[in-house]
């Protein structure tokens, strides 16, 4: 065979040999920052419900990472006081007394604001 | 979502207007916080107030009807006040071995679940110290008339004694099976009202599919769970209904406030509460009146509050240890903030930090779904 001819399909084989390579690093690259985005988005979405579902749990606290309640959620803007924790809302005042010999107490009842029974 | 719109009344297709809530149980009512990016019910349960907050608001249907079968279920596994309950029947027998409804079994093991993990603070068997004080029937359905209610002390006695708790290491809880000795009776306030709102969160996010966040206070135990508001659940920490209070942020867990300022009478001329020290059967008389726990769960965060108040002067240490975030409140009105609470230079809205970890439920057992009940009650 004629070696400039067996020269020329050599180099026409080093060049699609150098494409075929630029072709897979392209798209190595391109799959790579693909997978990163969606892990990256992923990451994202399942953050919050893992954090505010700690307490819903039967065994509930083993998601619940120290410090959680300085980590913001995603939810809406609430500005307002939604709840009061506070000792149970019901007061009862009773006095005890002796009426025919028999010990009777007299409860009255001063149910909170926000009850309704 | 399906399961839990089952059965609702509503005054309008999102759950906006009206009365809300499973048909029959007690309506709830809406109430107005200023934010229209939640919604808010309320209504009395278990001799105390219950609350729901919910988001997006069109959930607070579904939500107050979870809470509903919630409610009800615990009052007729747990409560002490209702003849027909689980509980009431276990005493009525009168000691033995019992096969529990899944629900009870639960109660019954974060109580004694929290009395190991407070070293007795909170006992579940000072029942008749409770009774001995008279504090024998719900708080909420005596003296609607103001007038005279019952002769004294549950079985007609003058004001007795006072009655130490035999103790909660007596009672044996193998999976549903309970061994009780005779004479024994349980009152399980002091993790009652947090595994209440802990269950109730849960049974709302199940309703919901997951979708949104809500927050559950029963008698002011609160719970979260869910997607939270940006930068938290706005919460106000105060000694008793009606006052104003410190302004918080929740984002995970619980917060629970037990307070000596509430739920008092008098009774042989002396002036007693219900958080009861289970060593001696008498009120606790420590140095704080209102105790503020914030917990990875409301039942610890329950339990964790009233053991502070029966800790009395030992409550510092013993928070730290347990590692609790916690404000607690002196007879003298000092206030002291424990452990990464949110003190006055944090200014209003800072966040609590949630603790790692339950104390109360990793002990208890596993639900079995079918377990038949021995009372009925379930």
């Amino acid at each position: 065979m004629d070696p400039s001819i067996r020269d020329g399909a050599g180099r026409d084989g080093l060049r699609q040999a150098r494409r075929m390579s630029n072709w897979t690093a392209a798209a190595l690259i391109a799959g790579t920052g693909v997978a990163a985005v969606a892990l990256a988005h992923q990451a994202s979405v399942a953050a919050p419900a893992a954090t505010g579902n700690a307490a819903a749990g039967t065994a509930p606290a083993a998601g619940n990472a120290a410090g959680a309640g300085a980590q913001a959620g995603s939810g809406p803007r609430v500005t307002h006081s939604v709840a009061t924790t506070t000792a149970s809302g019901v007061t009862v005042i009773t006095t005890t007394r002796t009426v025919n010999g028999k010990t009777v107490v007299t409860r009255v009842k001063h149910a909170p604001a926000t009850a309704d029974d | 979502m399906a399961a839990g719109a089952r059965g609702l009344a509503r005054g309008s297709a999102d759950g906006t207007a009206g009365t809300v809530g499973r048909a029959g149980a007690v309506p709830w009512r809406r109430v107005a916080t200023g934010d229209d990016a939640v919604a808010v019910a309320e209504r009395g349960a278990l001799g105390t107030s219950a609350r729901v907050v919910v988001w997006p608001p069109g959930n607070l249907g579904l939500a107050c009807a979870a809470a509903d079968d919630v409610l009800a279920g615990l009052d007729r596994q747990a409560s002490r006040f209702r003849p027909d309950s689980e509980l009431s029947w276990l005493h009525a027998a009168g000691g033995g071995t019992f096969l529990l409804s899944d629900g009870l079994a639960e109660a019954v093991g974060v109580a004694l679940a929290a009395a190991r993990w407070t070293g007795g603070l909170t006992d579940p068997t000072v029942g008749d110290a409770l009774v001995s004080l008279g504090y024998d029937r719900d708080f909420a359905a005596i003296g609607e008339d103001g007038g005279i209610a019952a002769a004294t002390g549950g079985d007609g006695t003058p004001p007795g004694a006072a009655v130490a708790a035999p103790g909660w290491q007596l009672v044996r809880l193998d999976g549903p099976l309970l061994r009780i000795p005779p004479g024994i009776r349980l009152d399980l306030g002091a993790t009652a009202k947090g595994l209440g709102s802990d269950r109730a969160v849960r049974a709302v996010l199940a309703a919901a599919g997951g979708q949104g966040g809500v927050l559950i206070s029963l008698g002011g135990d609160i719970a979260v769970g869910g997607t939270p508001p940006r930068d938290g659940w706005p919460v106000t920490v105060a000694e008793e209904p009606g006052q104003a209070g410190q302004l918080v942020r929740l984002t995970a867990g619980a917060v629970a406030t037990s307070s000596v300022t509430v739920r008092r009478w008098r009774r042989g001329g002396a002036e007693v509460h219900h958080i009861v020290d289970p060593r001696t059967g008498r009120p606790a008389d420590g140095p704080w009146r209102t105790a503020t726990v914030a917990a990875a769960t409301c039942a610890d965060a329950n339990a964790a509050s009233t053991a502070a108040i029966v800790a009395g002067a030992a409550a510092e240490d013993w928070l730290a240890t347990a590692g609790l975030p916690a404000r607690l409140t002196g007879h003298d009105g000092r206030v002291r903030d424990l452990n990464g609470w949110p003190g006055p230079e944090a200014g209003a809205w800072a966040p609590v930090p949630t603790a790692a970890g339950s104390h109360v439920y990793a002990a208890g057992p596993a639900m079995r779904p079918g377990t038949k009940p021995p009372g009925g009650g379930r």
